[in-house]
């Protein structure tokens, strides 16, 4: 079976430096994973699905059924697109009479829903091959320490996404820790960013936000690390809101982890895009060693 | 005054039958963070209280509890001893808020989007120069007659979509 990108919308059409990133290391490790065509948005499932359920049920199996006609699996970019992919294969093929109406509106498209795919996020292919990335590590980020946050829907609802554990994660902290880098500890680690609520809240996901950077700067992290664009963005967007709102001076770079690994594995700031995020990285990166002196 | 009622409770029920197991014991809201963050008005066990009541008003007409601030972190669902799909019973009453039009706005535009593109997030020109700067290749999106056509199926354009086009 062939292994095919789920990119969602979020980092293809907002963050494309995340997804140059994701490529690059993902050609380097020789892991081939290539592109499906047609895909919509997964659909967003703190958004549509909160509209709509069966919207989000028909154009989420639609999605899902363009990877079984092509015979490949499904490997996600981003913790959301995850958790509804998984949610409606979940649903479907536990429900055999939705399943059957849901057919009933794919056929008339020539799609079929078969409950076939297997879908996996980036970060479980890359756990399966530790070795490999140790093995691909250029510059090791000794001494450098991340603070991960691992993004509810990475793991929760845990009966749905069946990776990793729901309260206490380990995964992304080991594949951090293969780098040369320390995983950090802080006590809201898997607590939620605060992202889903800014559509009807925003100061109240700012105030998430706040308790999070909070409990990361009682640490020595130097930097954090997501696997999820919703929560991309919170990190990187949110720290300049907050240091306006509240007084505070959080700085902290936000890294993606396919970013994380590309530098260690060598690639060069401008290749990766890094001028693109809003809390700036250079500085950071400059004194870690990480990149060339410009 | 509100009463107690059933067709919406049985609704509701019928729909998630777990919504049934709830005993009220309230470890749901010991490890909701908006709770902790709002000291308790927004608060999970009582939007599951007013579901078993099935007090229509409160939960959609007047919102007494703001159900969109759930953050679906999805932390109740792990602790509920019950194993109370809260997260999915409270889509199916943000489904009844926002077939009466009252969702935040921003979810409609999301709605809207998705039933334009096919995306939450079109390409905007700037994007597309960005990614070809980062020598990404041109993403196919998807056929947008063929989402329509099944988003219609849903009646999501009378339902939702509907809503976006009012004023």
């Amino acid at each position: 079976m062939s292994n095919k990108y789920f990119l969602g919308c979020v980092i293809p059409a907002r963050f494309p430096f995340i997804e140059a990133s994701a490529r690059k290391m993902f050609d380097r490790l020789g892991i081939q994973i290539s592109d499906i065509d047609g895909a919509s948005c997964c659909p967003d499932p703190t958004g549509l699905e909160a509209l709509d359920h069966d919207a989000w049920l028909v154009l989420g199996t639609r999605n899902i059924s363009l990877y079984e006609q092509d015979g490949s699996n499904i490997i996600s970019m981003c913790n959301g697109c995850t958790e509804t992919l998984k949610w409606v294969q979940y649903e479907l093929n536990n429900n055999e009479s939705k399943k059957r109406e849901i057919n009933e509106i794919l056929k008339k498209n020539g799609k079929e829903y078969k409950g076939t795919a297997q879908i996996k996020h980036f970060a479980q292919v890359l756990y399966d091959h530790l070795d490999l990335i140790k093995e691909k590590v250029v510059k090791p980020m000794e001494g450098i320490r991340v603070a991960v946050h691992y993004g509810c829907h990475y793991m929760r609802p845990s009966s749905i996404i069946q990776w990793d554990d729901p309260f206490e994660p380990h995964t992304l902290d080991e594949i951090v820790n293969a780098l040369g880098a320390e995983s950090v500890d802080y006590d809201l680690k898997v607590e939620c960013c605060g992202n889903p609520v800014g559509k009807a809240d925003e100061k109240l996901s700012n105030a998430m936000l706040k308790d999070k950077l909070e409990s990361i700067s009682q640490t020595n992290a130097h930097c954090v690390m997501v696997v999820c664009p919703a929560c991309y963005q919170q990190y990187d967007f949110g720290q300049n809101a907050i240091n306006k709102e509240y007084g505070t001076n959080f700085n902290y770079p936000v890294f993606y982890l396919t970013e994380l690994i590309a530098l260690a594995m060598g690639f060069d700031f401008k290749e990766l895009g890094l001028r693109f995020h809003r809390m700036k990285v250079k500085p950071f990166l400059n004194q870690a060693g990480l990149i060339s002196q410009e | 005054m509100q009463v107690v009622n059933f067709s919406k409770r049985n609704e509701l029920i019928n729909k998630n039958l777990s919504l049934s197991y709830c005993y009220q014991c309230s470890t749901c809201a010991g490890g909701c963070p908006v709770a902790l963050k709002t000291a308790g008005k927004y608060n999970p066990r009582k939007i599951i209280e007013l579901s078993l009541l099935g007090l229509e008003q409160s939960l959609i007409e007047s919102q007494d509890i703001n159900i969109w601030l759930c953050s679906t972190c999805q932390k109740c669902v792990e602790y509920c001893p019950q194993r109370v799909l809260l997260t999915e019973i409270f889509n199916t009453i943000k489904n009844h808020c926002a077939l009466a039009g009252l969702a935040p706005e921003a979810y409609y535009l999301q709605g809207k989007s998705i039933f334009d593109s096919g995306l939450a997030i079109p390409f905007s020109s700037a994007i597309l120069r960005r990614r070809e700067q980062l020598g990404l290749p041109l993403i196919k999106t998807p056929n947008i007659e063929e989402i329509q056509s099944l988003l219609k199926k849903t009646d999501f354009d009378k339902k939702i979509i509907s809503k976006t086009q009012k004023e």
